[in-house]
């Protein structure tokens, strides 16, 4: 491993902060969701959420101190492990909600899938980033769609329909980038527009159709799934422009928001912390994600400018889709917020994600 | 790479880096704008909804207030029940609702039809499914507490009634408000679904009675376990209310009453301020039945009784007085000079009268005016009725307190009446006749007096004149102490000259003494009292057709004041076809002995019924047990007389009083 104390001073320390900011403000949430009165202090999720947060800073200085280059170019290989650990969690993975995630060892447990967009970057900004055409031509649309479909097949039969579709944006953003025909994007925009009533008849199962109309008219089920979308709209609208306040937010703690430290997380920040913590939290991701695609644009090559556009756009659609479901705005989805919610793998690949950002634009400078 | 190439892809990869920040910062600007909306503009509307979600109202229903009789005793009271009640909110599916804890309490599918309907009908937020819950049903509820989010188990303050149907008519019963009492709104401030006093005392008092409701408000999670209590208004008890009722009194007369085996009823009031001291109407009802909702079996055969329990005779019940009346007749003919004292009658058991035979019961020879009270002779009132204007008599009749109502504080009460030309002019457009008059005269006819209106009558002639509002409450207690509730106006005042009370009340005293009502005398006390028989309201047809069936007897009356130089207590006994009025007099003399008891601080006479039991003998006089001592029973009293008791009934009664 290369430590060159000289590139110390490139780091930006600015980002680091405002990640920092960002994970602590998902702490006290998921402290305040989960407080023990009996103990008067956090239950035990909190302590293994502060676990993963540790844990995620040493990746993410590995992550940081490791060349991107050098990442970049065995990026195939890492595709490979994680394709290979897909398959492990296929058969040897634990069963939760349905759906088989997870790889156990001993008390630890991981979520391979979280890792998906970080090696999807390396590997997409390797391909467009290593050739002169970048994505200008057909083929290598569709070679850079191969790479892609792999992991997002893997993903979505577990079955992790969410996690699988942020993958897409990891695509879209990098081949845009990467010099993609805007006359492609608008057939493929006119192509997708005249074929989802398709998609909707024969591409859908009848509980995703569900899950569409019960957005368009919660009420219609309002016990079932309306009633999800219902409580984080009432979660978010009650906290009124300073919230409740820290562990007061009776929605989540009473138990009226479903999984409110982790797909709705945001949900209870804005009711405990109201209209004020949203626009600071706003801040602080729109902050993080304008100071990210800087690192892209002063990038030494286009590698390194491709592999932050990836982790950036997967991470930006995350953020907005996330912000906009715990809103009661967007259908319900399983689809954590990142460095927010709780969930250690998803903190554990985002900080690692943000390695990579911060390690493109330290090494800005050389060669 | 060449220079120029590096140079445009750089250029486009800024542009392109440009374009995904703008995008950014729009999608990031309108979530700002879109939280905005919703945190602040629509903040209201969703903090009402968080409250309804997560706190929930409790009912904590107040008692109501507790009667206590003249000596502090406590008649009506509250005990606890509890109602398993299912809680609707705004999503609440009420059938799944109420299955599942028809499921965990056993209930039949009846059951659960019936509340569903009547949910249908009348929705309620809160849903009576058990009231009157067992320990065993409330423990099965707690337990099945998570399967059963949407159920509550309600501490419900209930009406108790110690003493069962002791005075019974005078209470009243509780109930549930009915849809019709809603939309009426006879009751000001109601919820639906609370409980109401719907006859006595507990319906005229009800708005005291009542008292306020109070709530907790609870913070319940998603599943309806309750976490916490953040606030919570204290129900507020409703007024103490201290009843002029006497309960020894009123347990000696019903027991009297049941000692001699009659129904009908009694007043007991005391003359001087129209202080009601008991208060019966028999047969009684149970109270207790209705306080937590009556079974529709109990209710129909309480409904389907012929000696309707429900029916309060003492205000309700409209009867010709018979004899009672000669007292009016006496004061009138007295008062307005037509006759002295002194004036005398012949009485040999028949007079014509209007070319009519008018029989009297004995052969009394020539008697004076006090000799006609004490014997009761129909021959000596027919002349005072030859003698005196019907209009005349009414007016007398309306000044003692026998015309309209006696405004008694109970609800329901029906207004006396007696016959006057104009009266009958309304009734029937019929012009009145002398022969009508005769029949009044010995108070049958056109003639319909409450026994309340009977009883206000005798108070009237006890005091001297002073038409008392009788009334059944002297203080109350809204929460700061015992305030004295003051004794309603007097309706009037008659001005009686003292040789016409004095003549009266020694023509009533020797009634008690040596007259129709020696079986109610009582050593070393002179009391003042006259009988009367009124004709039960039947036509003739059936009368002859029944023979000696109950319901076919003469209703006896028994109108008193004692003592007889400073009365005190004044009173009716009715005795419904008791026959003859003579046979309710040891009712009164048992009251006013355990009265005179209480007042000198002498141990009360023994209960009636303990002594009926110890002598080993049936009571005393079963209904139609012919006969006081001394008279003689004619079975056939007053046959010749028609349908007294209401209006519109022709009406030459003659002959039957006494």
């Amino acid at each position: 491993m290369i430590v060159d104390r000289r590139l110390l001073p490139h780091l930006d320390w600015w980002l680091v902060a405002a990640i920092v900011a960002l994970v602590s403000i998902g702490l006290v949430t998921i402290a305040s969701v989960n407080w023990d009165p009996a103990l008067g202090q956090p239950g035990p999720r909190f302590w293994a959420q502060l676990y993963a947060l540790g844990l995620g800073l040493v990746v993410m200085t590995v992550a940081l101190f490791v060349d991107y280059r050098v990442l970049a170019q065995r990026s195939v290989l890492l595709y490979a492990g994680l394709v290979l650990a897909l398959i492990v969690v296929a058969y040897l993975g634990v069963v939760s909600n349905g759906s088989r995630r997870w790889i156990r060892y001993g008390g630890f447990s991981l979520q391979p899938s979280e890792f998906g967009r970080v090696v999807l970057a390396l590997v997409l900004a390797m391909y467009y980033g290593g050739s002169r055409r970048g994505a200008r031509t057909m083929s290598t649309v569709v070679t850079g769609g191969l790479w892609l479909c792999g992991l997002l097949l893997l993903i979505a039969r577990q079955p992790d329909l969410g996690t699988a579709v942020t993958l897409i944006p990891v695509f879209l953003g990098i081949i845009y980038v990467a010099g993609l025909r805007m006359k492609w994007l608008a057939i493929a925009g006119v192509v997708a527009v005249l074929a989802s009533p398709l998609v909707w008849t024969y591409g859908l199962q009848d509980y995703q159709k569900r899950r569409v109309q019960t957005f368009l008219d919660p009420s219609q089920d309002p016990r079932g799934d309306g009633y999800q979308q219902i409580q984080a709209k009432i979660t978010v609208g009650s906290g009124g422009l300073l919230g409740k306040g820290f562990g007061e937010g009776t929605q989540s703690t009473y138990g009226f928001l479903p999984v409110a430290d982790n797909d709705f997380v945001f949900s209870a920040f804005a009711e405990e912390h109201g209209f004020l913590g949203v626009f600071v939290t706003l801040g602080l991701y729109l902050f993080v994600i304008v100071r990210s695609l800087d690192a892209a644009r002063l990038a030494r090559d286009r590698v390194g400018a491709f592999l932050v556009v990836g982790i950036i756009s997967g991470f930006t659609f995350q953020v907005v889709y996330n912000i906009t479901m715990s809103a009661g705005l967007a259908p319900v989805k399983g689809l954590t917020l990142p460095l927010m919610s709780y969930g250690g793998s998803s903190l554990l690949a985002t900080l690692a994600g943000f390695g990579l950002v911060l390690n493109v634009r330290m090494r800005r400078f050389t060669n | 790479m060449q220079p120029q190439e590096a140079y445009e892809h750089r250029h486009s990869l800024e542009t392109r880096l440009v374009v995904l920040r703008v995008g950014i910062i729009l999608a990031i600007s309108a979530m700002v704008v879109g939280f905005w909306l919703l945190q602040v503009v629509q903040n209201g509307k969703f903090q009402t909804m968080a409250q309804s979600n997560h706190l929930r109202k409790l009912p904590l229903r107040a008692p109501r207030g507790v009667l206590f009789d003249r000596n502090g005793r406590e008649l009506v009271q509250n005990r606890r029940s509890w109602t398993i009640t299912v809680v609707r909110d705004r999503d609440t599916d009420v059938r799944a609702a109420v299955e599942r804890l028809a499921g965990v309490l056993r209930l039949d599918d009846e059951r659960v039809t019936e509340i569903l309907d009547r949910q249908k009908r009348q929705p309620l937020f809160r849903i009576p499914v058990v009231e009157r819950a067992t320990i065993e049903q409330v423990a099965a509820v707690l337990s099945h507490k998570l399967e059963l989010p949407e159920v509550e188990v309600e501490d419900v303050p209930t009406r108790a009634y110690p003493s069962g149907g002791l005075a019974a008519h005078l209470f009243g019963y509780v109930g549930e408000i009915r849809p019709e009492q809603i939309k009426s709104g006879e009751f000001s401030d109601i919820d639906p679904g609370a409980v109401v006093g719907q006859t006595g005392l507990e319906r005229l008092y009800n708005a005291d009675l009542q008292g306020e409701d109070g709530s907790r408000i609870v913070v319940v999670n998603s599943v309806g376990r309750q976490l916490d209590v953040v606030g919570e208004d204290d129900p507020v008890e409703g007024s103490r209310l201290q009843l002029t009722i006497d309960y020894d009194l009123q347990k000696a007369a019903e027991e009297s009453f049941q000692a001699l085996g009659f129904v009908g009823g009694s007043v007991f009031l005391d003359p001087r301020n129209g202080e009601i001291l008991a208060l019966t109407s028999l047969p009684a009802f149970d109270p207790n039945d209705f306080a937590s909702g009556i079974d529709s079996k109990t209710f129909n055969a309480l409904m389907t009784d012929p000696l309707k329990p429900l029916y309060n005779k003492i205000i309700k019940g409209r009867y010709p007085p018979g004899s009672v009346f000669k007292i009016v007749m006496a004061i009138a003919a007295l008062s307005e000079g037509i006759i002295t004292p002194d004036h005398t009658e012949y009485c040999d058991g028949v007079a014509t009268i209007y070319g009519s035979p008018r029989r009297c019961l004995g052969h009394h020879g020539r008697i004076d005016l006090i000799t006609a009270l004490e014997k009761s002779c129909n021959i000596y009132f027919y002349h005072l009725g030859e003698m005196l204007d019907i209009d005349t008599i009414h007016k007398y009749a309306a000044m003692l307190g026998l015309d309209g109502l006696t405004g008694i504080d109970l609800p329901g009460e029906e207004a006396s009446f007696v016959g006057s030309r104009e009266w009958k002019q309304k009734l029937n457009g019929e012009q009145w006749y002398p022969g009508d008059t005769i029949s009044v005269a010995i108070g049958q006819g056109y003639i319909g007096v409450t026994p309340l209106a009977l009883a206000t009558m005798i108070s009237t002639v006890a005091n001297g004149g002073t038409l008392i509002t009788p009334h059944l409450v002297r203080a109350e207690d809204r929460g700061q102490g015992w305030q004295p509730i003051p004794s309603p106006p007097a309706r009037g005042q008659l001005f009686l000259r003292p040789d016409v009370l004095s003549t009266v009340r020694e023509a009533l005293g020797r009634v008690v003494q040596s007259g129709t009502a020696i079986r109610g005398r009582i050593n070393g006390v002179p009391y003042a009292g006259k009988t009367g028989t009124a004709q039960a309201n039947i036509s003739l047809a059936n009368r002859r057709a029944g023979g000696d069936r109950f319901e076919t007897r003469d209703h006896g009356f028994f109108v008193f004041y004692a003592p007889l130089d400073n009365p005190q207590i004044a009173g009716v006994i009715f005795g419904e076809h008791a026959e003859h009025g003579s046979s309710t007099s040891p009712i009164a003399k048992h009251v006013i002995e355990t009265f005179l008891a209480k007042q000198q601080g002498r141990p009360l006479p023994p209960s009636p019924l303990t002594r009926t039991a110890s002598a080993g003998t049936t009571p005393a006089a079963r209904p139609g047990t012919p006969g006081a001592p001394g008279t003689a029973p004619a079975p056939g009293a007053g046959a010749a007389g028609q349908a007294a008791g209401g209006p519109g009934t022709a009406g030459g009664g003659q002959g039957g009083g006494r």
